[in-house]
């Protein structure tokens, strides 16, 4: 395990910490690099050039940028549980002990056999999803899929669950900066210094844009010290906040950003407590977009070859990382900026080997600089490059005027231009307009409280991106006191625009799709003329870098070849995120146990200390049934709960019912108009079933409501609707009927509320309620609640209500005396066998007694379908009241709720099963209905169950087919009554 | 007879773990302090009986109930604005109970007990705004938020009443949140979670702050 | 999208439920199958300013009419149901 010497280290100078050296690897070979490298400038020091394969071709490529643009060099990084495919190696910070491997290769990087796809290559031209593997269709799943899956793609998910952490959090400022460049530190200097709350966010882990390696005076002082100077000043204002490593990403309403904070991305795993990654939301009055610009690639044959880098990326590499991308350069421009890259190069020690400018007229001291440094300049373009997976060895230059040349070189640097960033300014369906001078787009509109400032805006020299960006800052802050703006000059900028050079090879315009020039003359061809349609059918910029170098490239060949201008062509709409986020920062803590939040009941702990088995219902968990040592299975506890419920007593947790308060004078007359019967007629300290239903005339809820005075009903719904019930009051509260005098509040957590149940129920109650209280069928009717005191001091609410057709009382006290309730319950009534019961054995005793539930109030069925429909008041108006009066809706072939029971006893009944006429063939031309819910029922010793069928309580005791084709059952019920236990209800009043 | 005790219990009993939490490195950046069995009514006022429901708060309680979002405090009671037309009156040890309160404010206003509703909680300590700012979408900072400042608002989709209270004498803010009672425990460990970065110093009081 | 309570300030979207139009009026007791018929199902698909019902029930219950442009979300204004505030009726 030897490191490499670092070869391509230059002795001093960059940002880079030689005191900290870090080893890594890289496809299982140790390097060494230094703190403040990236994994992108590490392999460079290195001497590594060939770093991936690509998507389609599997053509070598290397590194081509220094950010967050990079197309080619996308690596796994880390291992196990924690790898991460298409990582950016230009964005990647080393750390000591970093693992990466190559991506898209077999066996190896140097040698990979899926290399023998460019043999094919004719095949996988625009659009071959769609021309190729058409026949036959059944191959289609079994052959073409997994092999074109296995030779194309990107890098590996990990496969197993990320062991870290997330977190998402909010922040709110007058002023938000993207961007820590000349025009983004000039912004918050402004607005900081006015008072303003800013947020500045830097993607990259060091803060200064291209400052730190294009340089310059600013000031009248180097750009280094004067970054410092400056950070120093915004560190001392309180109301600044800088956020490096920290990406914006989207542009939400009302100025809401969205942003990705790597805020351990830089160490091997986060420390102790903390998150990998944070998702932010920020909240801000203005924004200034200073995201500066791309540079970007002209489309020759073999620019694809590792050792062709962005000309910008090489001073990057050179000035801010100490390395050499290469050892004699050539450059292929046709702009000026490229020339800074042969000052630096030059600078550096480095070899120029030429510089092919597109430009005819370079300037005089261009030419001199070149004379002096013995490189020709050459007015032409590069048509070639010779090279291959070890890097570039010569390259084919067309000369103006037809002449051609040859170029020994070991790197070529190219330059086209420079693209604003418009990302940010056109998340809101911007346009970006297209700018001559510069021959690119720059942003014409923005979202609200938006600007763009610096290069982002187009605005190129150092000097305009401090005078703009400080302007913005001033004017985002919306106050005075800002100082003077820095001072620096402005570099001339000119351009001859040239996007693709004509030539044998394939040319790419998308490097990480390998989406080639002749792909898009085919796409125009083919009439994909529009950009959108040109994007899809190509799959331009539809990869992980979201087209940052080639978008514009692309349509700019598409004008080219159909005859039409760049800005007619135009460009497709720009969507966030500007970099992928991982879904889990998107997650956040919302995994696993977490997932969403979680209510409990006030008995919860007592009966996890009982073994309960507990269930989902919505947010609640609640105790499905309690086992005992020695039962079986989940029918056997189920069925002993029933029995001793109807044997005995027992008693369940119903507190997850709504509960509203209703106060107020003409509470009644409030409930006469949301329930279909009448509750303003209702006596005080007495309980009535209530019905609601929507507007449609369809059943929305039920649940009892009691009268407690004159103007205070206690209103409950089911557990499923407690929320949405209480919108809907408050709707018709605030919105239909606003001359009320009626007030609503959720009491749902402050009650704990328990069923009890069962013949011996008077009993047990006995014990625990104090004497004064009568519980007899006299003193306490049914249907009757009241307040009562308790043994020991406490008051509770008594209904007495039964959903298991049994003597019953719903018991409550304040929430807190919850779990002393239920532990009083248990004491109270061991000399009864008291047995506690889970929702099932509820669910059980609510069928037997033919009581509707959720699966019958479906959203379709009207009150009459339940056998509720002689509820409905004809006195009175209320919700759904004329909806429900509609022909359909009172049609007599209507499905309705029956009781089914299997012809042969020992049956199990499924729901879900389909009603069929016996006479019929099942199927769904005769299709008459469903089994909504089904239960052994230990009472009956069979299974039975509900189910809703058309005219079904006209044809009680006839026998159907219950059809069941997803489990394939057919079998014969019998059609009976829903109440299938006490139909009298003798023993509920009892 | 069986005798029955009724102690009440709180609905964070199960989870608060009373000591230090999260990173040990550092000196604990979050404080929770659970309060324990107080007295919570939500008071609404009546139709057209808004300017009565004022004159009988002020008489009451010796100042103004909050007509916007505030939190109001004297010795013996905090009155937080809960939504339009409404407060909740915070108080310990029975003086503002259910029962006297329905006969001071029932001729002009609907009462509703909320004193097993919810759980009440105390964030304070360096880190606060740092941790709150993973919970809530409020602007804490004391420009959009300062003493006084309360909000009916929602932490993990889940309805809670925010309010800051007056600093603690070493100047750490202090932000007290109402939770529900059945979602409390959930929310606790959602809490937890934010704050285990900062280390955390957790507590209960049977005290009002 | 954030909105402009007039009781809590402004708001995140995620506290607030969409409910809908907000133009038709429930018919009267005496209302027709036709009359709610119209006013439970007929709807104009608006490009443009919108006046919609929103529930802020992550924050202080209270229904609000909200003018929003459909095209570009933007909220020209939000006021409280006309139940909401009763408190102050004839007072």
């Amino acid at each position: 395990m030897v490191s490499h010497a670092q070869t391509h280290r230059l002795a001093s100078g960059g940002l880079i910490d030689r005191s900290a050296p870090l080893n890594f690897r890289f496809d299982g070979k140790t390097f060494a690099g230094f703190q403040g490298d990236t994994l992108a400038s590490a392999l460079i020091a290195n001497g590594v050039k060939l770093v991936g394969r690509s998507f389609k071709y599997h053509r070598p490529r290397g590194i081509l940028t220094s950010g967050s643009e990079e197309p080619n060099a996308l690596v796994e990084l880390r291992t196990g549980a924690r790898r991460e495919p298409n990582t950016k190696a230009t964005t990647a910070e080393l750390y000591d002990g970093l693992e990466a491997a190559s991506q898209n290769r077999w066996p190896s990087l140097r040698h990979d056999l899926m290399a023998v796809n460019q043999l094919f290559s004719p095949i996988f031209v625009a659009g071959f999803y769609y021309k190729t593997f058409m026949w036959p269709a059944k191959f289609w799943e079994a052959i073409y899929e997994p092999a074109i899956r296995r030779a194309a793609g990107l890098g590996r998910a990990a496969g197993v669950a990320d062991p870290d952490h997330y977190d998402k959090a909010w922040a709110h400022c007058d002023v938000l900066i993207a961007g820590s460049g000349p025009a983004g530190l000039a912004a918050a200097l402004a607005s900081g210094r006015s008072g303003a709350r800013v947020i500045l966010c830097e993607e990259d882990f060091a803060l200064g844009g291209r400052l730190l390696a294009d340089g310059g005076t600013i000031d009248g002082m180097p750009a280094a010290e004067w970054i410092s100077r400056t950070l120093a000043e915004l560190a001392s204002l309180p109301n600044v906040r800088i956020m490096n490593r920290t990406t914006l990403f989207g542009v939400y309403d009302g100025g809401t950003y969205g942003a990705i904070e790597r805020v351990n991305d830089h160490l091997p795993s986060p420390p102790e407590h903390q998150v990998r990654q944070r998702l932010w939301r920020i909240v801000a009055k203005r924004s200034i977009v200073a995201a500066g610009a791309i540079e970007r690639p002209i489309v020759f044959a073999g620019n694809d070859t590792p050792g062709v880098m962005m000309a910008s990326a090489m001073r990057t590499y050179v000035e801010r990382y100490a390395v050499t991308p290469a050892k004699r350069i050539a450059l292929f421009i046709n702009n000026e900026d490229g020339w800074r890259t042969v000052e630096t190069a030059l600078g550096a020690g480095l070899q120029i080997a030429a510089v092919v400018d597109a430009r005819p007229d370079v300037s005089a001291a261009h030419r001199a600089l070149a004379a002096k440094a013995g490189f020709p300049v050459l007015n032409g373009f590069v048509s070639g490059v010779d090279g291959g997976k070890d890097g570039v060895r010569k390259i084919s230059v067309a000369l103006v005027g037809g002449a051609r040349a040859e170029v020994e070189a070991d790197g070529l640097g190219v330059s086209g231009g420079w693209n604003p960033a418009v990302g940010l300014t056109s998340y809101h369906r911007g346009r970006p307009k297209w700018q001559d001078d510069i021959s690119a787009f720059v942003p014409d509109s923005a979202p609200p409280g938006m600007v763009a400032a610096g290069a982002a805006n187009g605005a190129f020299g150092l000097g305009a991106c401090l005078r703009q960006g400080f302007a913005a800052g001033v004017a985002a802050a919306q106050t005075a006191g800002h100082g003077v703006p820095p001072v620096a000059d402005d570099e001339a900028f000119s351009l001859t625009p040239l996007w693709h050079v004509a030539g044998k090879g394939k040319a790419f315009v998308d490097y990480q799709h390998d989406v080639t020039a002749s792909d898009i003359e085919l796409a125009q061809r083919e009439g994909f003329e529009s950009v959108e349609h040109l994007k899809r059918y190509t799959t331009l910029g539809m990869a992980t870098d979201q087209g940052k170098t080639s978008n514009v490239a692309g349509l700019a060949i598409m004008a080219a070849v159909s005859g039409k201008s760049i800005p007619e062509t135009g460009t497709t709409i720009y969507r966030p995120p500007y970099v992928p986020v991982a879904i889990g920062a998107f997650a956040g803590h919302h995994r696993d146990e977490n997932f969403h939040a979680t209510r409990l009941t006030p008995s919860h702990h007592w009966a996890a200390e009982q073994g309960a088995v507990f269930v989902d219902t919505g947010l609640w968990k609640r105790a499905q049934w309690y086992p005992r040592a020695g039962e079986k299975d989940w029918l056997e506890s189920v069925t002993r709960e029933v029995k001793a419920v109807r044997g005995g007593v027992g008693f369940c947790d119903v507190s997850t019912l709504g509960k509203i308060d209703v106060h107020g004078p003409d509470a009644g007359a409030f409930l006469d108009r949301v329930y279909i019967n009448t509750f303003s007629s209702l006596a005080v300290g007495k309980a009535r079933y209530g019905l609601m239903l929507r507007e449609d005339g369809m059943v929305y809820d039920d649940g009892t409501t009691s009268r407690l005075a004159e103007d205070h009903y206690f209103l409950t719904t089911t557990t499923a609707k407690a929320g949405p019930v209480m919108q809907h009051l408050e709707f018709c509260r605030q919105v239909l009927f606003p001359e009320l005098d009626v007030q609503l509040t959720s009491v749902s957590d402050q009650w704990a509320q328990f069923s009890i149940a069962g013949p011996k129920t008077r009993d047990l109650l006995g014990e625990i309620v104090e004497p004064v209280a009568d519980l007899s069928n006299e003193g306490f009717p049914f249907m009757g609640a009241r307040e009562v005191p308790l043994r020991g001091g406490i008051m509770a609410r008594l209904f007495r209500i039964s959903f298991s057709g049994e003597m019953a009382f719903e018991i409550s006290v304040p929430a807190r005396y919850g779990d002393a309730l239920v532990r009083n319950l248990m004491l109270a009534g061991k000399q009864f066998g008291v047995t506690p019961y889970g929702t099932e054995a509820l669910g059980v005793m609510r069928i037997e007694k033919g009581h509707v539930a959720g699966p019958e109030l479906n959203g379709a069925t009207t009150a009459a379908d339940l056998g509720l429909g002689k509820m409905m008041s004809t006195k009175k108006d209320f919700i759904g009241r004329v909806m429900a009066g509609r022909e359909a809706l009172v049609a007599p072939d209507r499905q309705v709720v029956v009781g089914i029971k299997p012809t042969d006893k020992t049956r199990r009944l499924r729901s879900g099963a389909h009603i069929i006429p016996k006479a019929e063939i099942p199927g769904p031309d005769h299709d008459q209905g469903y089994v909504t819910s089904v239960c052994f029922s230990p009472t009956l010793d069979q299974w039975i169950g509900l189910a809703l069928v058309e005219r079904g309580r006209e044809r009680i005791g006839e026998i159907v087919h219950a059809h069941d084709p997803l489990r394939g059952e057919n079998y014969d019920v019998e059609l009976c009554n829903p109440v299938f236990y006490d139909p009298d209800g003798g023993r509920q009043r009892g | 007879m069986a005798e029955f005790s009724w102690l009440p219990r709180s609905p964070l009993e199960h989870v608060l773990v009373v000591g230090a939490y999260g990173a040990r490195d550092v000196a604990p950046g979050i404080s929770l302090t659970e309060i324990r069995n107080f007295d919570l009514i939500q008071i609404m006022a009546r139709r057209g009986k808004g300017a009565e429901l004022a004159n009988a708060a002020k008489a009451r309680f010796g100042m103004a109930a909050p007509e916007v979002p505030k939190a109001v405090s004297a010795s013996d009671v905090t009155l937080i604005w809960s939504g339009p037309d409404q407060f909740l009156v915070l108080s310990k040890g029975g003086k503002h109970a259910m029962d006297i309160l329905s006969q001071a404010f029932s001729q002009f206003a609907s009462l509703s007990d909320q004193s097993h509703a919810r759980a009440l909680i105390s964030v304070s300590g360096m880190k606060a705004c740092a941790m709150l700012a993973k919970l809530s979408s409020l602007d804490l900072h004391p420009a959009s938020f300062p003493i006084g400042a309360a909000a009916a608002t929602s932490i993990d989709h889940t309805s809670v009443n925010l309010w800051r209270g007056s600093d603690l004498p070493d100047g750490q803010a202090v932000f007290n949140l109402l939770v529900f009672a059945t979602f409390a425990e959930s929310l606790w460990r959602t809490m937890l979670d934010a704050a285990a970065e900062y280390g955390v110093d957790i507590g209960y009081s049977e005290e009002l702050g | 999208m954030r909105i402009v309570c007039p009781f809590c300030g402004e708001r995140e979207l995620g506290e607030f439920t969409y409910l809908g139009d907000a133009k038709p009026v429930r018919p009267s007791a005496g209302g027709s199958e036709h009359d709610v018929f119209d006013y439970l199902y007929l709807r104009d698909n608006v490009a443009g300013a919108m006046s919609e019902h929103w529930y802020h029930g992550g924050g202080c219950r209270a229904w609000l009419k909200i003018t929003r442009n459909t095209l570009t979300h933007e909220i020209s204004s939000v006021e409280p149901a006309a139940g909401v505030g009763a408190a102050k009726v004839g007072g």
